[in-house]
């Protein structure tokens, strides 16, 4: 985990207000280079508020954001050219080609014509839209109008991109297709913010991930540390033929396992790492005489983490 | 730089639309036209001419109404046809030469020519005039005639025709006309003069507040927040929209001027004093769409509130009536508002030859609502920008 000295993005103690509404209240955390941070939480957690604020977007009531290490403020126009936005809206002007929102975004991003041209054909390619880079953006898909979306944040090659959302509503062909950008952005040393309440992206794409809930982070850290952090267990249900008792009694003598029982006529294990324990457990019930069927292993999540974190579902 | 790439979108867009194209420049071109066509005071007045008699008398009385400078005379079948095209506008006037009409001067009874025009109808009152004129004239000719007849020098014929040759001898009472204070009634401007200036100053309101709807269609979709994420000041993403509010009233206003001088022959004027009116209203139209874009929410807002407003303005103001027949309280309250103001000033160039001096006035009152306008309109839209109110 990269230290926070060297970090890219750090905040610290964000806050915002909407009248008598907190919708941030404390948030902190920061992203290295080329890590992925996911913030996952559901509709109104706070995600886009936060976003909005390290943005520079929108102004924040407390609390700081720092880009390699600089103060951004009202007035830091300069080192907003460190960062690429890629909002939840669809923030492109649908009455242009693609090529044209492109190139107005690379005038706004300070890009000379030259430099221009040639980031406007990369990003183009990096999205697959190349060639329909002349039609209007209205008369794209909804998934060819997101990828157009993220493609405006990659003009400028941002140190730190920021990306809101960048799946919703998109058909799984382009929701793969962006993941993949994303992943390979990341590989090339982009430090990334990834806001999200799918599971399964954050899990794909984020090398950590902040759950935030009414506005406050509720946990951080890897997958693993998070599972760790709530004591959910992996869960590995077993059936075949022979003696299911006996067998369950000889791998709860196991040190790996935390416990075993019969159920139903299956064997129900659990372990903090099925992994790791999988070819021992084989082993045992071959040495045991039981001719196993099928082995069903269940790791926990990060839905079930946000669950036993705020007791509701990603998706309420 | 960032700012004219603002505007400079915004315009590439606004003129993509061949809607708004039709609605900017098509739209008030044609009412320039519609409005010269069926008000302008430019040309000869339309008269209809229903002669019922055949008799020589009637038909020496069609003739000299023929003769009249500034009449263009069209025969009409019957009175029916003749009333109905005075009432529909087609004829200013219509003049009727009832049958009997020779026997009856002949006979020495009086005369009788009808006259038809419409009510309160002020072409109307000064053909009425003429031809009363005509029939004076004939008169005069037919008593001359008449007392020779009676003194026994000839038949009525013969003395008629003796005194057409004599007429141009004998000496006139001529009526020498003076006149004081200002023409009020644009007697002299050409057919689309007065037509054109109000609709260039309705439509460039018109056109700024329906431009409104870009900033908040901006907002909407969050490209204005996306703006604000890039390296680019806030001030700057203010000028660049006020400046396509601006840069489209200018150039539409151009296009007009321009449009409607060579299509029309209509006369702007002084160039400079033109120029001057034009860009100070279109600052204050800038100005004024600027403060709709910050204060409306949705499009609906703006395409019925704006509408009725540009609408209202423009009546108030002078661009649906010209101001001369206002009566004094509504003119007060035009001198309230940018229109009456620039409305004034284009009458002050086009239909009465003055200079950029004698406008000077309007263009300052102008140039000072478009100060509070943008002023305003930029202070609430940076608000509503950085708020992230939509």
């Amino acid at each position: 985990m990269p230290g926070t000295e060297d970090a890219v993005l750090r905040c610290e103690g964000l806050r915002k207000s909407f009248g008598a509404s907190v919708a941030v209240d404390g948030l902190g955390f920061h992203i290295g280079e080329g890590e992925t941070y996911g913030l996952l939480g559901p509709n109104g957690a706070g995600k886009t508020t936060s976003i909005s604020m390290i943005s520079g977007v929108l102004a924040r009531d407390g609390g700081e954001v720092l880009i390699d290490g600089e103060p951004l403020t009202g007035g830091s126009v300069r080192l907003k050219s460190k960062i690429g936005y890629v909002p939840q809206d669809l923030a492109v002007y649908p009455d242009l080609t693609g090529r044209e929102n492109l190139r107005f975004f690379a005038r706004l991003y300070g890009l000379n014509r030259r430099d221009a041209a040639r980031r406007v054909d990369e990003v183009l390619e990096v999205v697959g839209l190349s060639d329909r880079a002349k039609d209007l953006a209205k008369n794209y898909s909804g998934g060819m109008q997101r990828r157009l979306n993220v493609a405006l944040g990659l003009l400028h090659r941002p140190r730190l991109l920021i990306l809101d959302e960048p799946t919703a509503g998109v058909d799984p062909q382009s929701r793969n297709s962006i993941l993949d950008s994303v992943a390979q952005l990341a590989a090339q040393g982009m430090a990334i913010l990834y806001t999200t309440h799918y599971m399964e992206e954050a899990e794909r794409l984020c090398d950590r991930v902040g759950i935030i809930d009414q506005g406050r982070l509720r946990a951080e850290g890897t997958q693993r540390e998070l599972v760790a952090l709530v004591g959910e267990q992996d869960h590995v249900t077993l059936t075949g033929d022979g003696d299911l008792e006996a067998l369950s009694a000889r791998l709860a003598e196991l040190d790996e396992v935390t416990g075993a029982g019969v159920t139903d006529g299956r064997i129900e294990v659990f372990t903090h790492d099925a992994r790791a324990l999988l070819p021992r457990l084989l082993h045992v019930a071959e040495a045991e005489g039981t001719t196993v069927r099928s082995v069903q292993v269940v790791e926990p999540d990060l839905e079930a983490v946000f669950l036993h974190l705020t007791g509701k579902a990603l998706r309420d | 730089m960032k700012a004219l790439a603002i505007a400079g979108t915004e315009l590439r867009m606004m003129l993509r639309d061949r809607g708004s194209v039709f609605f900017i420049f098509l739209m008030p071109m044609m009412l320039i036209l519609v409005v010269g066509v069926a008000f302008g005071s430019g040309g000869d007045a339309r008269v209809g001419l229903v002669v019922q008699d055949g008799g020589p008398l009637a038909a020496r009385m069609a003739a000299e109404l023929r003769e009249l400078s500034g009449l263009r005379v069209r025969v009409v079948s019957d009175v029916e046809d003749l009333t109905a095209d005075v009432e529909r506008g087609r004829l200013e006037a219509g003049v009727v030469i009832p049958d009997g009409y020779d026997r009856a001067v002949r006979a020495g009874s009086a005369g009788v020519v009808r006259f038809v025009s419409r009510e309160g109808a002020m072409d109307g009152v000064r053909l009425g005039f003429r031809v009363q004129a005509v029939a004076g004239q004939e008169t005069e000719r037919l008593k001359a005639a008449r007392y020779a007849a009676s003194q026994g020098d000839g038949p009525l014929d013969e003395m008629l025709a003796r005194a057409d040759r004599t007429a141009p001898s004998v000496p006139e009472v001529a009526v020498e006309t003076v006149t004081v204070g200002e023409e009020q009634i644009y007697a002299d401007a050409e057919q689309f003069d007065v037509g054109a200036s109000q609709q260039l100053v309705l439509f460039i309101f018109l056109t700024a507040m329906n431009g409104s709807v870009a900033m908040i269609v901006s907002r909407r979709l969050g490209i204005a927040n996306r703006m604000l994420a890039t390296p680019t000041p806030v001030r700057t993403i203010l000028a660049g929209t006020a400046l396509a509010r601006v840069g489209l009233a200018l150039f539409q206003g151009l296009v007009l001027m321009i449009g409607s001088a060579a299509l029309f022959g209509v006369g702007w004027g002084s160039p400079a004093g033109a120029a001057a009116l034009l860009v100070a209203f279109c600052l204050a139209g800038g100005g004024a769409a600027m403060l709709a874009g910050a204060i409306f929410r949705t499009e609906q807002q703006v395409n019925g509130v704006g509408l009725l407003l540009s609408l209202g303005l423009g009546a108030l103001g002078g661009s649906m009536m010209p101001m001369e027949f206002f009566s004094p309280a509504l003119r007060t309250v035009a001198f309230l508002i940018p229109h009456g103001w620039a409305n004034d000033g284009f009458a002050v160039l086009v239909l009465e030859g003055g200079g950029l001096g004698d406008i000077l006035v309007n263009v300052g009152v102008l140039l000072a609502y478009a100060a509070v306008l943008l002023a305003l309109g930029t202070w609430l839209l940076r608000r509503a920008l950085l708020s992230g109110v939509r």
